[in-house]
């Protein structure tokens, strides 16, 4: 046993409004600048829909992540070690500026200098990388809100799993419905960016598993680029070099959540530390797809296991850590309740975020805006949801529906036993029959909804400052106090990001 | 002035500028080093201009490569026919690869509004630069053929000569304006690398094959302490193991290749082929690779004032016999009309190839090479050959077996002593050093 610590997130998405404030904050913080104007480590789709890049779910074309080859072998799907040396010179996977978009901002000061005229003076858009007024074609969020539908999110690749009736229903435009999806790198447990770097130049940190490109040793070959299955690592056309979300390590390191996090308004957000073992990440990574949500669970280990307590001494795993990682609010939505999924389990990086599958729409459904009583008919409404379950098991389940009806259920049970707390119109017994249904006891059920419903900064992020001086100590090498080696530590950059020649 | 500028000073600028600028760039800017990729903003001509110029650049680094590095392996390759013209043909269609991929480059640099806002002047300059280098290249290849021979004996050596710090100009002075421009123009590439994106050369990940996927780094002491003084050793010696075993291994792997082509010459030595026999002269050249043979051919040159060619007897008016004259070059020995010794130097004259022994029906000997023709007898090119200088002939000297001067002749012609008739058949022949000196 190789027990290792993760920061993980939870994004329960039915408290997500849409309004990407999360992805301003990160931007203000992380890539305003040249070369980074297009990314978005942080970004926030309306699903469905084709997502940012454009397509990105598509890895017949990207060729992101791990595949199961007929040996049972995990394989990257973008490279052997042998092609990707052909791929330095071309890589046929690399998105394109096209599959994002070309930034832009505005003449402003035409404004200001226009000639007086009959005619209101317009500061005309240009581009950010050739200065040249351009026609803008897409933006960051082109499709949100479903606007551009019948070529958006009616292309969105998680559609296919739907029947062709489902997808006609889905769109007619009484039943249309749509979630919000915030996206930044899952800091993955099996990483297919660090595996394809040929620099060696991705790397998971030990202590909290972020996964970090050293700006030094990148190349800029870009193989991550198109190794990421959520295209979560961007190369910067201007330094020439890689870049992905760090996860605010040094906002995290002093104790502050990340950017995104911070500035999140619907609360969505819940930061935590797993514990899993290292050990046992390639086999279950090697799991059918039907399975692979329960595989995933299963590497994370119990933090108040005397054995696994044990295990994380023996492996270097601090003792704040561990204690954090018992009061972990991650912990509780995913292993314990087993309501927060990994998105798009079946790329098989074991992304580190989950998330909780919005139930909004579902209940939306019912004509009279009142949810029908009856435990029976109620769970059978599920099926008839207005996202359709499959659709939410192609982004959350790796297809298996059961998985995400289970987590449904809870999350229904949970609103049936808190309406019958507080408005009193349900039968005491047909709670319980649900409950017993959902598989919760009426304590988890109180739990599930004071952590949902009023979770508190301190209840949602639930992390130790990570040992600022040990990792400046470590980093400087022996007799290295953090007085003496300022400027080794935090970010590391000590010179500006030149370009090369 | 102007040879010893771009031949002796500009290489060594270049190859100060390449090694400490590259070196220093690493060290105190290593986030420039870096391919700057431009296929985010450009794809569709990249895909052709890259994969066209470094498919070419590629064979033809190798194809510089080897002759330089191992010119005695080379030598004993082009010996066979096929060989030479296979090499020849695969150069100039990688060049022409590469020059079509690079003028694509190029056209894509000037054109694309994208590109141009990542272009930088040094970008254009080598550029410019490679497609220059690249049409010398080709003309150089057009002009004066059979490269992958000739240069063995002329940029070989100078390449050598420069690098081990005795630079000597007579390996390049002879050479044709097309040639000196390529050397030059390669020098000046050489030290822009680090001036330039071609540092991106030195980064190709090789290290890439045989690492494991993931990569876990831990910056506090603590993993450190716990995990392991047992896990961490193995881990850092393998690294250090596998550094330490690169660099062994390449400089080891350079040295075997070196000592193994000595080895296998050393004990090959007395039955070889004529063609091997010529190859093995011609290596005085290189004088790194001086084998213990060599080192004491030279050493007889410098003591003894004759050296033991032939016995009379065995030489032939058809087919000379191959020998090492004063000089260390290769030259050759025929028996004339006459019945007297009739020793050539065998270094041609146009771009040093070794000429071949045998002698036609018009009594001419051939430099396979550019097809220079010489009249044995006096030396001289026959017109149309690309040599215009004779082929200079040796004197010799006729020993008795009791190693008393029978006769010798002078350079010139000029004979000193009388022809012994009787004695003739047994007697040996040998060069004198007094003759070579004043060559
Ligand atoms: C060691 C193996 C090499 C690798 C892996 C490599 C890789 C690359 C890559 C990835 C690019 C960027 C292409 C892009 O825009 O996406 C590039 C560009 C370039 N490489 Fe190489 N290269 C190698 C060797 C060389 C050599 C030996 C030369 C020349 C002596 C060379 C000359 C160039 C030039 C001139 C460009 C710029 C092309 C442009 O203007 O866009 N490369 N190389
Ligand atoms: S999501 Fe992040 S950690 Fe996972 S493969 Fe992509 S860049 Fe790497
Ligand atoms: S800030 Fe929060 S609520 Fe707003 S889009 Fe981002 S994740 Fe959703
Ligand atoms: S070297 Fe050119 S003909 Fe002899």
């Amino acid at each position: 046993m190789d027990v290792r610590a993760q920061v993980a997130m939870v994004f329960h998405l039915d408290k997500c409004i849409g309004c990407h404030t999360c992805s301003v904050a990160c931007k203000n913080v992380w890539t305003d600048r040249p070369g980074a104007e297009y990314m978005w480590w942080n970004n926030v789709e309306t699903k469905p829909g084709t997502g940012y890049p454009t397509l990105w779910e598509d890895q017949l074309n990207y060729r992101g992540g791990w595949e199961l080859t007929g040996k049972r072998d995990l394989r990257l799907r973008c490279q052997t070690k042998a092609s990707s040396f052909l791929k330095l010179f071309y890589n046929p996977n690399q998105p394109g500026l096209d599959d994002y978009y070309e930034p832009w901002t505005y003449r402003d000061q035409d404004l200001f200098d226009a000639e007086a005229g009959d005619d209101q003076p317009t500061a005309v858009p240009v581009s950010q990388i050739t200065g040249e007024v351009i026609d803008i074609k897409a933006g960051p969020n082109w499709d949100d809100d479903l606007s551009g539908s019948p070529v958006y999110a009616e292309n969105d690749p998680n559609l296919k799993h739907l029947t062709e009736d489902e997808r006609r229903m889905l769109f007619e435009i009484e039943n249309i419905a749509m979630m919000y999806l915030p996206r930044i790198c899952n800091h993955c447990a099996n990483p297919s960016c660090v595996a394809s770097c040929p620099s060696g130049a991705l790397y998971k940190r030990g202590e909290d598993g972020i996964v970090l490109v050293n700006q030094d040793k990148c190349r800029g070959w870009r193989a991550c680029v198109s190794a990421c299955p959520y295209k979560k690592i961007y190369y910067t056309w201007k330094t020439g070099k890689s870049e992905k979300c760090i996860l605010c390590y040094p906002r995290v390191e002093t104790g502050q959540p990340p950017a995104c996090f911070h500035a999140c308004v619907g609360r969505i957000r819940y930061m935590g530390v797993l514990l899993y073992d290292a050990d046992r990440i390639e086999e279950a990574m090697k799991a059918p797809e039907a399975s692979l949500v329960e595989a995933q669970r299963s590497v994370l280990l119990d933090p108040d296991d005397p054995n696994v307590i044990r295990g994380a001494a023996e492996s270097g795993v601090s003792e704040a850590f561990v204690s954090v990682a018992q009061r972990s609010p991650v912990y509780r939505y995913v292993k314990e309740w087993e309501l927060a999924l990994p998105l798009h389990p079946e790329f098989r990086t074991m992304p580190m975020l989950y998330y909780v599958p919005p139930l909004l729409p579902i209940s939306g459904r019912m004509g009279d805006g009142i949810y029908e009583h009856g435990a029976e008919q109620f769970f059978s409404h599920l099926d008839k949801a207005r996202l359709p379950l499959r659709y939410l098991a192609a982004l959350f389940g790796a297809g298996n529906e059961d998985i995400v009806r289970t987590v449904m259920k809870k999350q229904m049970a949970v609103r049936y036993f808190k309406r019958a707390q507080d408005v009193d119109d349900i039968d005491p017994e047909q709670v319980k029959r649900i409950l017993r249904e959902a598989h919760l006891t009426a304590e988890q059920a109180e739990a599930i909804y004071a952590l949902t419903a009023l979770g508190s900064l301190e209840n949602r992020y639930v992390m130790p400052p990570i040992q600022r001086e040990e990792a400046i100590e470590g980093s400087g090498g022996p007799g290295c106090s953090p007085e003496s080696c300022k400027g080794t530590c935090g970010l590391g950059a000590v010179q500006p990001p030149r370009r090369g020649a | 002035m102007v040879n010893s500028f771009f031949f002796i000073g500009l290489p060594y600028i270049a190859v100060f500028s390449l090694v400490a600028g590259s070196i220093y760039r690493f060290k105190s800017e290593r986030f420039s080093y870096s391919a700057l990729s431009s296929q985010f903003l450009e794809s569709k001509k990249l895909l052709w201009g890259s994969v066209l110029w470094h498919a070419g650049i590629m064979i033809i680094f190798v194809g510089h490569l080897i002759p330089f590095l191992l010119p005695g392996l080379w030598q004993s390759l082009t010996s066979q026919p096929a060989f030479v013209v296979a090499v020849e043909v695969l150069g100039v269609a990688a060049a022409f690869t590469a020059l079509v991929g690079l003028v694509v480059l190029f056209v894509r640099r000037i054109l694309s509004r994208h590109i141009q806002s990542v272009t930088t002047p040094v970008d254009l300059v080598v550029l410019a630069l490679l497609i220059v280098q690249i049409l010398i290249g080709i003309q150089t290849a057009a002009g004066h053929r059979w490269g992958s021979m000739w240069s063995v004996q002329t940029t070989t050596p100078y390449l050598w000569s420069v690098l081990t710090l005795q630079p000597d100009l007579i390996h390049v002075d002879s050479l044709p304006p097309t040639v000196k421009l390529h050397i030059a123009v390669a020098w000046i590439i050489i030290m822009l690398v680090p001036f330039s994106r071609l540092v991106h050369a030195f980064s190709l990940p090789i290290q890439y094959l045989w690492r494991a996927p993931q990569q876990v780094i831990w910056t506090n002491a603590r993993r450190i302490r716990h995990i392991a003084p047992v896990i961490r050793k193995a881990e850092e010696s393998r690294r250090l193991f596998l550094k330490g075993a690169l660099g062994l291994g390449t400089a080891g792997g350079l040295l075997t290749v070196g000592v193994m082509d000595k080895l296998v010459r050393f004990f090959s030595g007395p039955n070889m082929t004529p063609e091997e026999q010529a190859a093995l002269l011609q290596k005085r050249l290189e004088r790194l690779e001086m084998t213990a043979e060599e080192r004491d051919l030279e050493l007889e040159r410098m003591r003894n004032d004759y050296i033991f060619v032939a016995n009379l007897k065995e030489l032939s008016p058809k087919d000379g016999k191959y020998f090492i004259d004063y000089q260390m070059r290769p030259a050759l020995a025929y028996r004339d009309t006459t019945g007297l010794p009739l020793l050539i130097s065998a270094k041609c004259t146009h771009l040093g190839c070794t000429v071949a022994s045998s002698v036609d029906a018009s009594g001419r000997i051939l430099c396979p090479c550019h097809i220079s023709y010489f009249d044995l007898k006096t030396g001289m090119p026959q017109p149309g050959s690309p040599a215009t200088k004779p082929l200079p002939l040796l004197g010799w000297a006729l020993m008795d077996t009791q190693g008393n001067i029978l006769v010798s002749q002078a350079p010139d012609g000029r004979r000193e002593g009388e022809v012994p008739a009787d004695k003739l058949e047994a007697s040996m022949v040998y060069i004198a050093k007094r003759y070579e000196e004043t060559v």
